[in-house]
């Protein structure tokens, strides 16, 4: 297990692209100190930032963390990475495989563009978790994230692919959800503004827009197969998918072939 | 001209080599406001790749609704000549577009030519004010936000909500027009409002031709954004820290990087009105602001210098709306000596002079 120690808080954003076991494991320990990830002028190098020790494995830790360290695990595409602490923008960015654990919160935009592996947040999310960035054109697009506490606002924003699991969301969660599926303990106001396909089981939900239409308490089989490929990503609230659930289709604004499941009782 | 040191009166060489020292000394030094003409804003993107600092301009979150829009979909857009001459139809949403003359003389004029040459026109809006002085039908949307009535309105066109409501007989009059035009403010309707409301002039497009006016900002944003993209490749939000353009809305938005302590020291350009920013006291701050301008004064930041304004004191290159392009206005009084451009260029050369690290 290779290890990077934080030395301080950072006194700039740090950027982590291409930091991964893979990339490492090719670098002697000197030769990783001199890979640069400061933003400004400085010229901050890896070895300035954090205490390095490489053993050439698939598997990096990341000891203490901060708001400030961005695209940890970007185009991680194997092995595992796990921060002790927290994390800024952009978490997972790319992604392609692998498994990415902050043990603190995220910054905005966790998950953008990753097509695989596994991404768990064990604190909060910020806003557009799972979401879209500037100019592009689907957020998380076929890994799987996880929020263990609340995620910000715009929740799985464009999503394409993949499925996203949080306890608690804010507003407008699945806005302009393109497909994919959002499983939540409970959502904001709005949800699915926009969205084209895709599903969002929530437990509750606030206000609901003018362009979903109620089509009953069906007993689809899907929800039960879904709730079964959820188990395994040990969150409690997969059990909501067992109960009669409402269906609400939208949103009618596009398309309208997306769904919003929430229970019926 | 006048200029000031920490509160002290001081000419302006004297304020040029502080602000100078003041910058060359940043690790990641902000500049926002860029209510400028074109040549201080080009001037401020020479100096921030030349210290590695990065740029936000006052109407990057309006600016930023529609961008990222048009970035991830395009837009059907024209021109305000071609919807006096053209439209048969106009929708206006929400409150902003009434606050100019563009509203009231659509209202007050007929399409001379094109398919509705000589027809009358109708004026129509969407959550804006139900009595105001020009001729128009307005559409309430009580408690809604904007976005949301745009997006139930866009239902109605797509024929997925069918009922003898306002929100029917609205759609049916927008799919009835020869040449329609949405008059709009991005920054109003926000990013999803805006992304909502292009899709709905596509659907109308289907079986007409609908079109989109976005109105511009006050504070010179077009401008900024002709002049990053042609500089820079990027969107106004930029930051030169690694050597190269990097364009990143979030990162780079000044008040953020404020508030998270990022930056340490900050370049206020405003020879044109702009707000001032919240957080321009909390720490070391250069302000570039209009002569007479309410913000010329000692206690705006901790150096400030005074410049011409474009259109008054000074010539410059600003965005003319109404054309839809840059012009230069002349100075309509005595011309003053500085000009923001000029400062600017002089902070750079004295940079250069200090051989500042960068």
């Amino acid at each position: 297990m290779s290890i990077l120690t934080l030395r301080s808080e950072p006194v700039e954003r740090i950027d982590l692209l291409n930091i991964t076991p893979l990339a490492l494991s090719k670098l002697s320990e000197a030769e990783a100190g001199k890979l640069p990830v400061g933003t400004s002028r400085r010229g901050l190098t890896l070895g300035d930032v954090f205490a390095i020790k490489l053993d050439g494995s698939d598997s990096l830790v990341f000891e203490g963390g901060s708001a400030r360290l961005d695209r940890v695990g970007a185009a991680l595409s194997e092995g595992s990475i796990r921060v002790e602490g927290d994390v800024g923008q952009r978490l997972g960015d790319g992604m392609a495989g692998g498994s990415l654990t902050v043990t603190g919160s995220a910054g905005p935009f966790a998950g953008t563009g990753a097509t695989g592996g596994t991404i768990t947040i064990e604190g909060d999310a910020g806003d557009n978790a799972g979401g879209a960035v500037y100019a592009a054109k689907a957020g998380l697009d076929g890994a799987t994230l996880i929020v263990r506490g609340s995620a910000g606002d715009g929740l799985g924003d464009r999503m394409r692919r993949g499925i996203i699991f949080v306890e608690k969301a804010g507003a407008r969660a699945g806005q302009r959800m393109i497909a994919g599926t959002i499983v939540a303990g409970s959502v904001g106001d709005e949800p699915g503004y926009g969205m084209r396909r895709g599903t969002i089981v929530a437990g509750s939900h606030g206000t609901l827009l003018p362009t979903f239409a109620e089509t009953g308490t069906p007993d689809l089989v899907f929800l039960r197969l879904l709730a079964r490929s959820l188990a395994h990503l040990g969150a409690g609230h997969a059990e909501l998918l067992k109960g009669t659930m409402r269906r609400y289709s939208g949103d009618l604004a596009t398309i309208g072939k997306g769904e919003l499941f929430t229970p019926a009782g | 001209m006048a200029a000031w040191i920490n509160g002290n009166a001081a000419d302006t060489d004297a304020a040029v080599d502080a602000a100078a020292t003041l910058l060359a000394t940043a690790r990641t030094p902000v500049f926002a406001g860029l209510s400028a003409e074109l040549a201080a804003i080009r001037a401020a993107y020479r100096l921030a790749d030349r210290i590695g600092a990065s740029l936000d301009p006052a109407a990057g979150d309006g600016l930023y609704a529609e961008l990222a829009t048009i970035a991830a979909g395009g837009a059907l857009t024209t021109t305000a000549p071609e919807t006096l001459g053209r439209a048969d139809t106009v929708l206006v949403i929400g409150n902003r577009p009434w606050a100019g003359d563009l509203v009231a003389e659509v209202a007050g004029s007929k399409p001379v030519r094109g398919r509705a040459a000589g027809e009358e026109r109708s004026v129509l809006s969407l959550g804006g004010p139900a009595n105001g002085a020009s001729r128009h039908v307005a559409y309430g949307i009580g408690n809604a936000s904007l976005d949301v009535a745009i997006g139930h309105l866009r239902a109605f066109v797509r024929g997925n909500l069918a009922a003898e409501e306002a929100f029917g007989e609205l759609a049916k009059r927008l799919a009835a027009a020869k040449f329609g035009v949405v008059i709009y403010d991005a920054g109003e309707i926000g990013e999803a409002g805006t992304e909502m409301l292009l899709g709905l002039l596509k659907d109308l497009a289907e079986t007409t031709r609908f079109f989109a006016l976005p109105l511009a900002d006050p504070f010179q944003g077009r401008a900024v954004t002709q002049l990053s993209a042609w500089t820079t490749g990027q969107a106004p939000r930029v930051g030169f820290g690694r050597h190269m353009p990097e364009h990143d809305p979030w990162r780079f938005d000044s008040a953020r990087q404020v508030a998270a302590g990022e930056a340490d020291a900050a370049l206020w350009l405003a020879s044109l009105p702009s707000p001032r920013p919240s957080w321009l006291g909390s720490l070391p701050a250069i302000a570039i602001v209009g002569e007479g301008s309410a913000d010329a004064r000692p206690e705006t930041a901790e150096i400030v210098i005074t410049v011409g304004v474009p259109g008054a004191s000074a010539g410059g290159s600003v965005w003319n709306e109404r054309r839809g392009v840059i012009g230069y206005v002349e100075a309509t009084g005595h011309a003053v000596a500085d000009t923001a451009a000029g400062v600017i260029a002089g902070i750079t050369k004295n940079i250069e002079k200090k051989g500042a690290s960068c």
